[in-house]
């Protein structure tokens, strides 16, 4: 029904989005002082005359603006996204490599904090002024207020000098070789931290979240009915409540996922991930541009991705929104 | 006489509040019979709604508590009972349809499967024989197209249509007694009229006995055997429906009626009230309720006596509680 031509006009929406981003991009790059090509050139460190040329015509630098923006949006629609300066192979390559342990993590992470936080938030408001209740909202409260770089500190101290269990460090051990099974496992277990690490500060915000729709929700009328028909607490909390509790969950982290992957950023340089927030760290520093901006145009596509998926998923949990919005 | 299918004794439902510890219901005691209708009546906050759930053990908890007295459905005390026990009796012996409509079903799910849930808890059916129950409910309780409606969700329907279907699933597992509180208060007049209509058909089909709970006296007369009037947490007359609407003796039932001697109304304007009779001031707030009779304060037969001494129920022609019973402006 409505759903195929939701899809398709968030789709566009998406496209624009990232249209904008890559214009933003391209600002950028000419917002710097002087010659773009020197701009670029010079990052390099010293180049001749026919480089200066190369450069020139790659980025069509010697046409008009409006000209060039096309270049520049048409090499982006061909996926090229340029050279990286350091490491002098195409950023779509890098990124093609960085990409996927981010997206493992942020992935990872999401779902420890959503699934985790609302198993808190339900037993919390069970007894809404129990002890249990009372943890929660501490918890929530620290957790969301301490800093990434406290909380992933404070789990490799604990992790690696006090109870060595996960590593601290990269996303398999240094010369591991295995495949399958194996290699699968080794990630994970190289996953654990930075996974909560960047869970934490969400899963804080979801207990706190779930609670309070859960109490709400468990007051509801629709509740007391089905505690009418004959229900048990298990169905009457987990069928009917739950099930309407975890609306407002899904909003938030969809809204979430934005900040998700600039925690992941964060993340990934304290543990060592190699990923792509750990590429755009490094980038900045190397002022790489090429890659940076890179990063920066395939992070927003994940979010602009993510948040399709969110709303898909919205859709699908409150029919009210699924037939009701004609 | 045949035994009672449900009888409260002396029932006490207290409720933690800001205000410390308040009794909702102070005493309250009826039966219902096999069959019949019995209406409840009183104002908004007179405990209406808590007897009705403590009919059902569904008195919330917290903030509420059943301090004292029985609640016997079938000769059992389901104070009692262990929660298992309950929910065999919720739904399936009881069954209990409520004043919202618009909030009462669940949003997520269409209201076939609400039904249907019902069913598939307490009969043994599979799955597609509780589907073509669902359709011939809903076909029972006046809904069109009932395959398709019961594919909707309850924002599809309008409340009258929610309503049924709240009906239906009540109905679905055949129950002894429906509790219906005030079933028709959020809808239009003329829906009200309907709801009231299938509620006397289904009750002539399945011989269900009803718990009519409403503060519209035109609905009790005609749709209730016998009635209990409630104030503050207390019975305070009862009677059969013509006893009570052709000669009310407390001066609160009169003046529910439309009838008469309350402070700051003239006697004899009752043909221009509305069927909801609004008598002048409020009731008392439960942690205010003195010693006296709880509704000195609005009744214009009240004495120092009323106020120092509460009245007990007393048969004076039937059960009413009220020093001054039957005095005044006859009604
Ligand atoms: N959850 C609750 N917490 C505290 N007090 C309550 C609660 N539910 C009902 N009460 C009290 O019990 C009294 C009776 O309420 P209720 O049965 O809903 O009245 P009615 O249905 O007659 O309008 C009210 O005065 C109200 O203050
Ligand atoms: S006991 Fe007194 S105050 Fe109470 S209703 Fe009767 S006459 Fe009025
Ligand atoms: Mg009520």
């Amino acid at each position: 029904m409505g759903t195929a031509r939701y899809i398709t006009r968030r789709l566009a929406y998406g496209l624009i989005l990232m249209i904008g981003v890559v214009v933003l991009n391209f600002i950028l790059i000419h917002a710097a002082p002087g010659d773009p090509a020197d701009v670029i050139a010079g990052e390099m460190g010293g180049a001749t005359e026919e480089m200066m040329a190369q450069i020139r015509a790659r980025y069509g630098l010697d046409q008009p603006l409006p000209v060039q923006l096309w270049i520049y949006l048409s090499n982006i629609a061909r996926f090229d996204l340029g050279m990286s300066y350091y490491f002098d192979r195409p950023v779509t390559e890098l990124i093609g490599q960085r990409i996927w342990p981010t997206v493992l993590l942020v992935l990872t992470a999401q779902l420890i904090a959503i699934a985790l936080g609302v198993v808190m938030g339900v037993l919390a408001s069970r007894r809404p002024n129990g002890p249990f209740s009372g943890f929660v909202s501490v918890f929530s409260t620290v957790g969301y207020a301490a800093p990434v770089f406290w909380t992933g500190l404070m789990l490799i101290i604990l992790f690696s000098v006090i109870v060595p269990l996960f590593p601290v460090e990269g996303m398999t051990s240094a010369r591991f070789r295995g495949t399958g099974l194996a290699y699968a496992l080794n990630v994970a277990h190289h996953l654990v931290l930075p996974a909560f690490t960047l869970a934490i500060i969400f899963l804080a915000q979801y207990a706190r979240l779930s609670r309070a729709s859960m109490i709400e929700v468990l007051g509801a009328d629709y509740v007391r009915t089905a505690r009418a028909k004959g229900l048990g607490e298990g169905a009457v909390t987990f069928r009917h409540a739950l099930r309407n509790a975890v609306l407002p969950i899904l909003t938030v982290a969809g809204i979430q996922f934005g900040n998700l992957i600039s925690g992941a950023l964060l993340v990934e340089t304290v543990f060592n991930w190699p990923g792509m927030g750990r590429l755009a760290f490094d980038s900045v520093l190397r002022r790489d541009y090429p890659t940076l901006l890179g990063v920066l145009f395939c992070a927003s596509g994940v979010v602009v991705i993510a948040n399709l998926l969110t709303d898909l998923s919205y859709r699908l949990a409150d029919p009210r929104i699924r037939t009701g919005g004609r | 006489m045949a035994d009672p299918l449900m009888s409260l004794r002396d029932l006490r439902v207290e409720f933690d509040t800001r205000h410390g510890r308040v009794t909702a219901l102070s005493g309250i005691s009826l039966d219902v019979m096999p069959g019949e209708t019995l209406g409840i009546v009183g104002e908004s906050g007179c405990g209406k709604s808590i007897t009705a759930l403590a009919m059902m053990g569904l008195v919330p908890n917290p903030p509420g508590h059943v301090t004292g007295g029985q609640i016997l459905f079938q000769g059992e005390d389901i104070t009692r009972a262990k929660p298992r026990r309950l929910r065999r009796l919720r739904g399936r012996e009881i069954a209990m349809i409520f004043q919202e409509p618009m909030t009462s079903l669940n949003p997520v799910f269409t209201v076939g499967d609400q039904i249907a849930e019902a069913i598939l808890l307490h009969q043994d059916v599979s799955r597609a024989q509780a589907e073509k129950q669902v359709v011939d409910l809903l076909a029972t309780v006046g809904i069109p197209e009932p395959a398709r409606r019961a594919k909707a969700y309850p924002h599809e329907l309008s409340g009258g249509m929610r309503q049924r279907v709240m009906i239906a699933m009540a109905i679905s597992c055949r129950p002894k007694l429906l509790i219906a509180d005030e079933p028709t208060t959020a809808l239009d007049v003329t829906v009200q009229a309907q709801i009231f209509d299938l509620m006397r058909d289904i009750q002539r089909e399945f011989g269900v006995a009803i718990v009519l709970i409403t503060h519209d006296m035109g609905a009790i007369a005609e749709m209730t055997d016998r009635v209990a009037v409630m104030y503050a947490g207390r019975i305070i007359e009862q009677g059969t429906s013509d006893q009570i609407l052709d000669n009310p003796l407390h001066p609160y039932t009169r003046g529910l009626i439309g009838c008469i001697p309350v402070l700051g109304r003239e006697a004899g304007d009752a043909a221009s009230l509305p069927p909801l009779a609004e008598i002048p001031g409020i009731v008392p707030p439960l942690h205010l309720l003195g010693d006296g009779c709880a509704f000195a304060e609005r009744c214009a037969l009240a004495d120092d006596y009323c106020r120092a001494v509460r009245p007990p129920l007393e048969e004076k022609g039937h059960p009413v509680a009220c020093h001054h019973a039957g005095q005044g402006v006859p009604a």
